[in-house]
Order: C-alpha cells, then structure tokens, then sequence
C-alpha cells in the first residue's frame, strides 16, 4: 500500500498548501485514505487498481487543500499559549529539517557560507577570550596594580626609580603590600651545562603582593633584602633541571652568575612571574647607585588593601606624586600613577584583536547578507506557498515563524560546523599567528580553548544570523484571493525581491571594501616599514646571546678581557669576516637608560636633565653592522680598565648637547654633577639607529666600551659569510673555546630580529587580509547568486533580442549592466564606510591614513575584477541562449 | 425557515443533511460516514475524500457536528464525529425543509413515492 500520508502531503504542496509536520487533519485524511485502499483489496482488486481508486478519491484536490490550510491556521490561532508556540515552532523545525534535506544543494551552500562566518567570528572570539577577557594566575587579580612614575605628559608612564618606591610604601594607605623588582639574566651552574635563566631581584613582599606562597621552604625575610645575603628562591622547572626534583633541596647551594647561593625556597610548578620562563628569585640587594632617583630601572607591583578601589587608590598615589615633585628637585616634572596588572602590555593585543573582531563580524554580515540573498532567491521558487497560506488567513506572525525555524536548524548546523572551523583555527593560531602572541606578561602561555563562552558566543552569532537571514523571503509578499492563485498559478511579484537581492550585493560589496580597505592599509603600512632603513646592515649577520657573570651592573666589568678574548677566538675562522658585540643589540627590544651630566653645560634645568639610552659594546660591534662612525673612531682593546674613560654618542645625542660643536673631546659623565663616577670622554660619533621599532624616531643613545663598564648580558654579532644561520657552529664552537662556562641563548640571523620587531604589524595583517579575501569572496558569490537568477527569469527575453538580432556582446552587456549598478553602488558606500572603520587602525598605520586613495584604487580595480570574474558566467550563458529553445520555454 | 432553496445552497444542504443524517445515530469517523451514506443510498450517493472534509470542517466550524480522537484498545487512534445539541436542531429543521421541498418537487413535477 502506498504511504497516504506521503502521497497526500505531495498533492497539497503541488497546490500549494505545506500543512505542518503534525496537522491533525493529515494524519485524519490519510487514514481515511488507507482505509479505502483496504477495503478495495479486500474486494478483490489488485493493489495497483486498490491505489488509482483512491486515487480518484483526490481528484480535485483545491477545495481540500484550502480546507486543510483554512483548518491549520485556526488551530493556530486558537492555541495562542507560549508552550503551543514553543511546541510549534518544534513542529516547525521538524518540518524545516524535512524541508531542508529536499533541498541538499541549497542547504549544503548555506550551512558552508554561515559556517565561514560564524567559524571566524568564533576563531577570533576565542583569542579574545583567553587574551582579554582571561584573568592573571594569581589570587584576586583584580586587585593587582603596577606603579608607574609619569612624565610632563601623565599618560607617559616609565619604570621606577628605588627611592620613590620608598616614598610609596611608606606613604600610602590603600594597599595591603608594595613589591619592587629588577630583570636579571643568570647563569644557573649546577653538576649539569650551564643555563641562561631569567630571574629578578625582588623585595620579599613581591611574594605578599601576588599572594603565593613558596612549594617548599621559605621566601626571603626583610633583612635578606639587604645587600650581601646570597639566598635563592628557584622556580620548580629550576628546582627539577639543577637540584634533581629533590625534596631535601632546601639549604643546598647553586652557583649564580659564578656565585654560590643558597636555595631557601622553592616556588609551585606553574609560578613564572613576572614572566614566562622566569626561575631565579634573589634579594633585592639595594645598591648606593640604585638610590639614585634618576636611575630608573624597576618595576613595582601592589596589591590593594581591602576598602580601598582602584579609583581611591589612584588619587591617592597621584597625590603622593605631586608631592615628591615638590620635595625633590629629580622629582620634578614627573608624577606617580597606578594602573591595573592586567592590562599591562596588552594595548597592542588589545588593538589588534579589536580590529579583527571589527572585521570578523563584517564578514558575518556578508555572510548573512549572502544566505539573505539566497533565502530570498529560494523564496520566488516557494512564492505560491507562501502567497497561497497568507491569503488563507495566516498571519506574516505565523510564517515568520516558520522561517525562523528554518533559518535556526540552518543556524544550527553552521554553529555546529562554525565552532569546528573555530577550533581548527584556534589550532592553527599558533602557526599563524607571530611567535609568543600567546604568552602574555605575568601570565605566561595562555591556552586558547573553545570554552562555554566561546560556544555560547558562536551560538550567539547563530542565532543573530537567522533573525537577520530568516526573514528575507518575506520581503514583498502580498496577501491575494486563493481563487486567484489556484486559477492561475500565480508566480508572485519578483520585482521587490529582485530590487532586494540587488541592494543586498550592493551592501556585501561595500562591506568587503570596508574589509579590503582595512587589510590594504595594513598591507601598505608594512611595505612602507619595511623600506626605512633600520640605520644598520642587517645582512649575512649572526646573532647569539652571552650571559657573563657579572654580580653588579654597574661594574667594574668581572671579565674585562671578553672582547678582546672574542676578537682572537674568532680570528681567521673562515665565514667570520667581521665580529662584535652588544648590550642591546637593536630591535630585539632590550633598553637600559641613565642620567646624564654634560660638562660644561649650565647646571641642567631640572625639565632637561641629560639622559640617554646606555649601551655597551666591544670594537667592532659599528663596523659589524656597518653603523657609520660619522667622526672620531670606534672602541680599540688599548681602551682598558686602565686607560682613560671614553664614550661614543650617536648622532641624535650629539646634536642636542653640543648643538654647532664638534663633540669628539667633549667629556660627560654617568648620573648628576656630584657623584664619585669618572668623566667620559667622547672619542667617536655613531650615526642614528633604530632601536625600539623601525617607525620610532632616533632615540639619544650613548655607547661605552665593555671593558671600562659591565653588563650581564652581551649580544655577539658575527658578519658572515652568506647565510648567517649556517655559520652558528663555528661560532658557538669559538665562544666556548673562550669560556666553555659561558651559556648561549636566542641564536638568529640580524634580519629575523628585524622581522621580529614587525610581528605585530605583520600577524593582524595577515589575518585581516584572509578574512577580506573570504568576504570578498562571498560578496562574489553574491553578485553570481544574483545574476546567475536574472539570467534564468530573462530567458525568454534574451532569446526574443537574439532572435531579433542583438548580438552575443550586446546580451553578455545586457547582464553585466545589472551586475554594475549595485556593485557601483556598493563600492561607493564601502568607500565612505572605510574612512569610518579606518580609524579603528590608525594606531596600527605607518605612514599611511583611512581613505588613503592609493589602497581604495587597488581595491576597487580588484573588487571590479572579481566582480566582472562573477558575472562572467552568467553573461556568458545569456550570449548563448537559443532563442528557439528560449521561446519554447515558456 | 420559509426561504426558497436556491440550486446552489441547496446542493450544499443536502450534503449537510446527509452528513447530518448518518451521524444521527452515534458517532463515527470519516470513512464511516461516507460509508453509511452510500449504504443508506443504495450505492446512489457517495462522497469522495475531497469533497467530505472541507464539508465536515466546516459544519464542524459552526458548531453542529464535534470531532475529537478517539483510542479505543487494539486500534487506531482515529477521529470521530458526533452530533451537537445545534446538530441535532438543525437536523431536524433541515429535514422539515428538504421534506417540505421534496413533498412540492413530487407534487410539482409529477414525482412518485419510491
């Protein structure tokens, strides 16, 4: 027996009438139906003849039809309470879900379009999640602050200098625990290889203010911060690598920087601060040149007391600020501020991932606008159903819902693809995305994960797209006499619709040149980088990092021969042309600054004290990097401990204290007039590099010979002979023929740590370009979808002009002006709304602004291109239609 | 009711009277109904599917006729129909009508008494 219900729901649709899934009135005919067909086979009759007699039963099917629908619409109306709704928008979805597998095709490109939508908004939702909204490993978090002293400007935050940290524990009130520290490099030496570590010197109540307590032993007491104490707090990696996981570590001794240390405590696994791979904690150990407050060199960190907020406790330091600025001549022209741990270092995230969020729901919105697209281009084939049930009396309320049934199970199944493309992405992020962009100051790596709210983000975003999708076939849709549409098979009124769809590609095009445009810039800001000369050479050289022992950083150097030693151990090595080295070596981000005194120089108005960033370097190191030495001469190995005291000063620091004057013979010295540090006296000028970033201004910069002062860390820099990485060997195997003890870190090639430097830059670039191209894309697709469907309605017209003799040209014109007026229309309004979105770039621009005419041009000529690459096809088909096969068509 | 049938309404009442008729006695389902009107017509009168519903729904619209599922044991759930205290009224007052009507059509046109 053939299944009535089936049977019976297909003769509906033919007139026009899709009862829902549980019409009570189906359920009753088709019984009925089966019933007949029982009663004929029991007479005797074949099942074939038992069907056509039932058949016959359906013959006109129009007043049955009507009645269903009629039936359908008043139960609907008169079960207005919610769980009925809720009940039937289930129907509805059931109903949906039959309807959507009759139309794979159609569901398959939506389900794939929303799922690229909501799988990038997604992607980039959940860097969002665990970079921004995730909190620091510590207790209470929120309440974690970081002191800052301010320059003229308050917004200009610097690191702190020892005595005004003083000042703030023992003046302020508002927090339960002040902690001060200084980054240090050691050399951990234990029975296994030396090991570079980061560490800090810190005060012990750095261990108060983040509120762990150490795994084993103890942290140091208030008298061990005094200078002499050589006590060790070491992180569990330290712990397990040089102490052998042993539980009886407390009270051995590890060598730092050539010194024995006791171990007092160990920290838990996981503890890293104030940064990843941090693992050597040491007193504070406050020097006299440490108390000097030009000598800005620490970071301090507090934890607010209970009673006080954030806002409180702010005022309270500002005031403590201005105070000092009166008490203190160093002091002047220079505030104190506090700003949340959390935030620190996360502008430039915090950018970045704004811009891509901004550009992520663009693409949605595409995305959306393109299903809208389709919908509605679906929406003329189903038009009868449509038209026939409102002129039956539904209400839009009630076909709305259905098509927001519809449109959340196709939601649904793009949420479900959408995360997965989510999690891949999330996966990929690391390859992707600059080296580190997951590890974040004080909070070390952060996993990126689907979590709840990122699930219920993307559900978010599915549930929006449906609305903004579902109601799209609505549009146009006028109630008409069924008498009319079952007589004559009304088709509808398009014209609506098609002026809809058209507006839709108009918005998706402006939308992706709002994309485009933002890519573009970012595009243009990077070439433009990447052209400034860094001020130095950075090919075929080799860069590796040394750590030296060195207790005090102020010197005298522990191992003044190490230039020269470096020099003769790499002499004669072939591939080693030229070779040097440096306490900051350019680009890498590494800074160290220092007041100054210029002899001869009135007494320095306190708003124009001398200072310049410090660097020490070994002869060599300027003719390494081909850094011009404009007058004067480099460092040589005659300058010795015992030789007189010189300095080079860069360009920039020469032109602003010896204004018209040639320095060289000039003599300066570290820190203020009075202090016991010898004259310096200038034998060279160095032109101008760039130090922070490519973009930066030249910064004054003042370079003294490594064998007259000290650092605890030197980068080598090798000139080599063609591709430096291939030469890490021989000169890794040369530093240890210098000292086998001395650990070797962070080997790259110059020109990586330039690439490095434009990470930032280059990551949301790359990005915010792949995230335009699939929005253009789909905008593509969009005007495809369109004309691809005024071609089939204009069949018969097309075959009329090629039958009255237009030619293939002519016709393949005729489409492609249809594309042109919403693509023209879109690309205007994408053009204004760039110079909008721009803004949410400026900070990430260089030398380049929104609406800069040189990016819009390149877009639009691409945007036409692939635009004109979208109507092709259509057009092409248009030029080669039949007219005989288009005029029987109809 | 005195109003003269006119040829329209007065195909549409006589199926209702039929409808009316067969449920008279108790209710029934669908294909009972049109079943028990072919059989109380001798076979002269039958109802096809597309006809019966839109005519049920709507005398079942005006409140003559309730239909509700029925589960009895063994079977299926079907629907069945009954008549209403205004069924059994208008049963009444349509018969008085269609006898009246026929009573002048056997008159008038010379019909004889089956």
């Amino acid at each position: 027996m053939p299944d009535w219900r089936a049977r019976l729901r297909e003769r509906m649709a033919a007139e026009g009438v899709v009862p829902s899934a549980h019409s009570e009135a189906i359920d009753e005919i088709a019984d009925h139906l089966a019933d007949l067909d029982r009663a004929a086979e029991a007479d005797g009759r074949s099942p074939d003849e038992a069907a056509a007699l039932v058949e016959a039963e359906l013959s006109r099917m129009g007043p049955l039809a009507i009645a269903v629908a009629e039936r359908e619409q008043r139960n609907a109306r008169t079960n207005p309470h919610a769980a009925d709704w809720r009940a039937g928008l289930m129907a509805d979805a059931r109903h949906a879900l039959r309807t959507l597998r009759l139309n794979r095709g159609f569901s398959a490109i939506v389900i794939a379009t929303l799922a690229i939508g909501i799988g990038s908004s997604t992607a980039v939702f959940s860097l969002v999640n665990a970079l921004l909204l995730g909190s620091l490993p510590f207790p209470k978090p929120e309440e974690l602050v970081l002191f800052w002293e301010t320059g003229d400007d308050r917004n200009e935050t610097f690191i702190v200098a020892a005595p005004v940290y003083e000042d703030w524990v023992r003046e302020t009130r508002s927090f339960s625990a002040i902690g001060i520290w200084e980054y240090r490099t050691f050399n951990v030496a234990s029975a296994q290889e030396p090991e570079q570590v980061r560490g800090i010197r810190a005060s012990a109540s750095v261990f108060r203010v983040l509120g762990v307590p150490p795994a084993l032993g103890r942290v140091f007491s208030a008298e061990e911060e005094q200078p002499g104490h050589h006590v060790v707090v070491v992180s569990d990696a330290v712990w397990r690598a040089h102490l052998g996981a042993d539980r009886s570590a407390i009270g051995k001794t590890v060598r730092l920087n050539g010194e024995p240390h006791e171990v007092i405590g160990v920290m838990p696994r996981g503890f890293e601060f104030p940064g990843k791979g941090t693992g050597v904690w040491t007193p504070l150990g406050l020097t006299n040149q440490d108390r000097e407050r030009g000598s800005h060199s620490f970071f301090v960190a507090g934890r607010l007391g209970s009673g006080s907020t954030f806002e409180s406790a702010r005022a309270e330091v500002e005031q403590i600020g201005r105070a000092l600025e009166q008490k203190f001549e160093a002091n002047r022209d220079e505030g104190s501020t506090i700003t949340l741990m959390a935030d620190f270092g996360m502008e430039q995230t915090k950018r970045m991932l704004t811009a891509l969020m901004g550009a992520v729901l663009l693409v949605l919105l595409i995305a959306c606008a393109n299903v809208a697209n389709l919908q509605l281009g679906r929406a003329l084939v189903r038009r009868r159903e449509f038209v026939m049930r409102l002129s039956l009396g539904a209400g839009m309320a009630r076909l709305a819902r259905q098509l927001l049934a519809e449109s959340l199970v196709l939601a649904t199944a793009g949420w479900g693809f959408g995360v997965a493309l989510a999690w891949a992405g999330a996966r990929a992020a690391d390859l992707i995305l600059m080296p580190g962009f997951r590890t974040l100051q004080f909070r070390g790596e952060v996993p990126i994960t689907i979590d709840g709210r990122v699930l219920a983000f993307a559900a978010l975003t599915a549930v929006v797209s449906a609305v903004m999708f579902g109601f799209a076939p609505l549009v146009g849709l006028k109630r008409k006499e069924p008498s009319v549409l079952l007589r004559d098979g009304e088709r509808g009124s398009t014209g609506v619709a098609h002026a809809t769809r058209r507006s839709l590609v108009a918005l998706e095009v402006a939308l992706a040149i709002i994309v485009l445009c933002g890519a573009g810039l970012l595009i243009k800001s990077l070439t433009g980088l990447m052209q400034v000369s860094p001020g130095f050479d950075a090919r075929d050289v080799l860069t590796l990092q040394v750590s030296l022992p060195q207790a005090n950083t102020y010197g005298p150097p522990e191992r003044a021969s190490f230039c020269a030693d470096l020099t003769r151990g790499t002499e004669g090595l072939p591939g080693i042309l030229r070779i040097g080295a440096t306490s900051h070596l350019p680009l890498s981000g590494a800074n160290a600054g220092r007041a100054l005194t210029i002899e001869g120089r009135a007494v320095p108005t306190p708003q124009d004290g001398a200072q310049a960033d410090f660097r020490l370097t070994c002869p060599g190191y300027f003719s390494t990097l081909e850094i011009p030495i404009l007058d004067g001469r480099d460092f040589t190995e005659r300058d010795s401990r015992d030789s007189e005291r010189v300095a080079i000063v860069n360009r920039e620091l020469a032109d602003k204290y010896w204004p018209g004057v040639r320095p060289v013979g000039k003599r300066l010295k570290l820190g203020s007039l009075g202090n016991s540090n010898p004259w310096l006296t200038v034998v060279g000028v160095a032109d101008n590099v760039h130090h922070f970033s490519l973009e930066d201004a030249a910064r004054r910069e003042l370079y003294l010979p490594y064998s007259q002062a000290a650092w605890p860390v030197m980068t080598v820099v090798a000139k080599t002979v063609g591709d430096p990485v291939s030469w890490q060997v021989t000169l890794r195997e040369a530093i240890k023929r210098v000292d086998p003890d001395l650990p070797v870190a962070r080997v790259q090639a110059m020109s990586s740590v330039i690439d490095g430097s434009v990470d930032w830059r280059e990551t949301p670039m790359k990005l915010l370009t792949g995230f335009a191209l699939i929005g253009l894309l789909l905008a593509a697709i969009g005007v495809y979808g369109v004309l691809g469907y005024f071609v089939s309605q204009r069949t018969r017209e097309i075959g009329v002009r090629s039958a009255l003799g237009a030619t293939r040209t002519q016709l393949a014109g005729l489409v492609l002006r249809q594309s042109m007026s919403p693509i023209a229309a879109g690309v205007v309004l994408g053009i204004a709304g760039s110079f909008v979105s721009g803004r949410l770039l400026t900070e990430m621009l260089y030398q380049v602004k929104p609406g800069d005419p040189e990016v819009i041009a390149v877009i639009v000529i691409l945007l036409l291109i692939v635009g004109l690459l979208a109507s092709w096809l259509p057009a092409r088909r248009a030029a080669g239609i039949d007219p005989m096969v288009a005029l029987r068509e109809d | 009711m005195a109003d003269p049938l006119d040829d329209a309404s007065a195909r549409k009442g006589s199926a209702e009277l039929l409808i009316l008729a067969a449920l008279e006695d108790g209710q029934l389902h669908g294909y009972d109904i049109a079943r028990e009107i072919t059989r109380r017509s001798g076979g002269l009168l039958a109802f096809h599917v597309a006809s019966l519903y839109p005519l049920l729904y709507k005398i079942e619209e005006k409140k003559w006729i309730q239909g509700r599922w029925v589960e009895k044991q063994g079977q299926r759930r079907r629907r069945c129909y009954r008549l209403t205290a205004e069924g059994h009224r208008m049963l009444a007052k349509q018969r008085s009508r269609w006898e009246a009507f026929v009573g002048a059509l056997t008159r008038a046109a010379g019909l004889r008494h089956a």
